[in-house]
């Protein structure tokens, strides 16, 4: 009877042992973000996805598709929205980064990107995950954001044309005055 | 027979070995750089390629290296193209050439066991060199032209009280 109580736990600790085995496979934690300080109308929008894997074994076949910048409401102008990574190895990050702009302004909900992967070797199928979501943000017009950031130089120059006459023109009747005087002042000394 | 058999078999292994190595590299690449920071935290540096073999090699799994930080290629849809990219604090990206070294795996495994056995990983020839050049990051104007301004009119009224100043004296 002891014996077989003994049994029991041998084979129950082995099958635990095995379990963990199994356990060996990759967790993928996906982030997406947006690394801008303003989201303006026709002005570059950087994102980055980033995908730790928090596993014991290497992710493989790490596929991130992003739908959710449609061409009608942005221009693409740098990375791909789809990108395979083929191996990203345990306890590591891998980014990705992508460029688009904005063609519109007013409020947009920033969602979240699709990760397929393989989280084993021998994996049949493919395992999905969903990238953190950014989440509603406002997309300011670019008259808003030059009113606001622009350096008004132009503005300023205008402003000093403006200014010109009320300072020239005063300046322009001393002087006159001071050289005839001056002129006055040589010939009384020649004499 | 038998050794012939195994020295056909290495042979058959050596050759898979260089087919599936890169031969003669080509890349043609774009690259972007957000050159306008004024409104980002970071400044994204991207570029894309598609990499000619001369032996037709296609989907090989290619490791970047960029000033000391190694980076995956990612692979895009369409065939041979990937993309290599990455963020750099406004403040602290560099202007100039920028080399990304890529590696195949064999490379990026010799340069792994280089690094482990404290040998210098830089004796490890990179499959190919894609230069991208930042030129420069606009972070705003260099001075304000509120400033310039008060400080043009300071100057006018400095100049003019002085003279002003010096006839009355």
């Amino acid at each position: 009877m002891k014996w077989h109580i003994i049994f029991a736990a041998f084979a129950a600790f082995l099958l635990v042992t095995y379990a963990e085995e199994e356990e060996e496979a990759a967790r993928l934690l996906v982030s997406k973000q947006l690394l801008n300080k303003y989201l303006v109308e026709n002005m570059d929008i950087v994102i980055k996805y980033t995908v730790y894997n928090v596993g014991n074994a290497a992710a493989l076949e790490v596929e991130i598709t992003d739908n959710s910048f449609h061409p009608d409401h942005f221009t693409h102008v740098s990375g791909e929205l789809n990108a395979r990574i083929d191996r990203v190895p345990p306890y590591t990050n891998v980014s990705h980064i992508v460029v688009v702009r904005p063609r519109k302004f007013g409020y947009f909900n920033f969602t979240s990107a699709e990760v397929l992967y393989r989280h084993k070797e021998d994996a049949g199928s493919l395992q999905f995950a969903a990238s953190s979501e950014p989440g509603e943000a406002i997309i300011v017009s670019f008259r808003d954001y030059d009113k606001q950031f622009s350096s008004h130089v132009i503005d300023w120059a205008a402003f000093a044309v403006m200014t010109l006459p009320s300072l020239a023109i005063p300046f322009a009747l001393w002087y006159s005055s001071k050289s005839k005087y001056e002129k006055l002042l040589k010939t009384t000394k020649k004499h | 027979m038998n050794r012939l058999i195994i020295f056909s078999i290495l042979i058959c292994g050596i050759s898979e070995i260089f087919a599936e190595t890169c031969q003669k590299p080509e890349v043609i690449a774009s690259a972007y750089v957000t050159e306008d920071a004024t409104i980002l935290t970071n400044v994204a540096f991207t570029t894309q390629f598609v990499l000619k073999c001369s032996n037709g090699v296609k989907g090989i799994t290619l490791y970047a290296e960029v000033d000391g930080k190694s980076l995956p290629a990612a692979r895009l849809s369409s065939d041979n193209k990937y993309q290599v990219s990455w963020t750099e604090d406004v403040k602290k990206a560099r202007s100039g050439d920028y080399n990304i070294k890529l590696y195949d795996d064999e490379r990026y495994a010799a340069i792994r066991k280089a690094l482990r056995n404290g040998e210098d990983p830089n004796s490890v020839k990179p499959l190919v060199v894609v230069v991208l050049n930042n030129p420069g990051i606009y972070r705003g104007p260099w001075i304000n032209s509120e400033l310039l301004a008060v400080l043009l009119a300071a100057l006018v009224s400095y100049s003019a009280f002085s003279s002003k100043f010096k006839l009355l004296a």
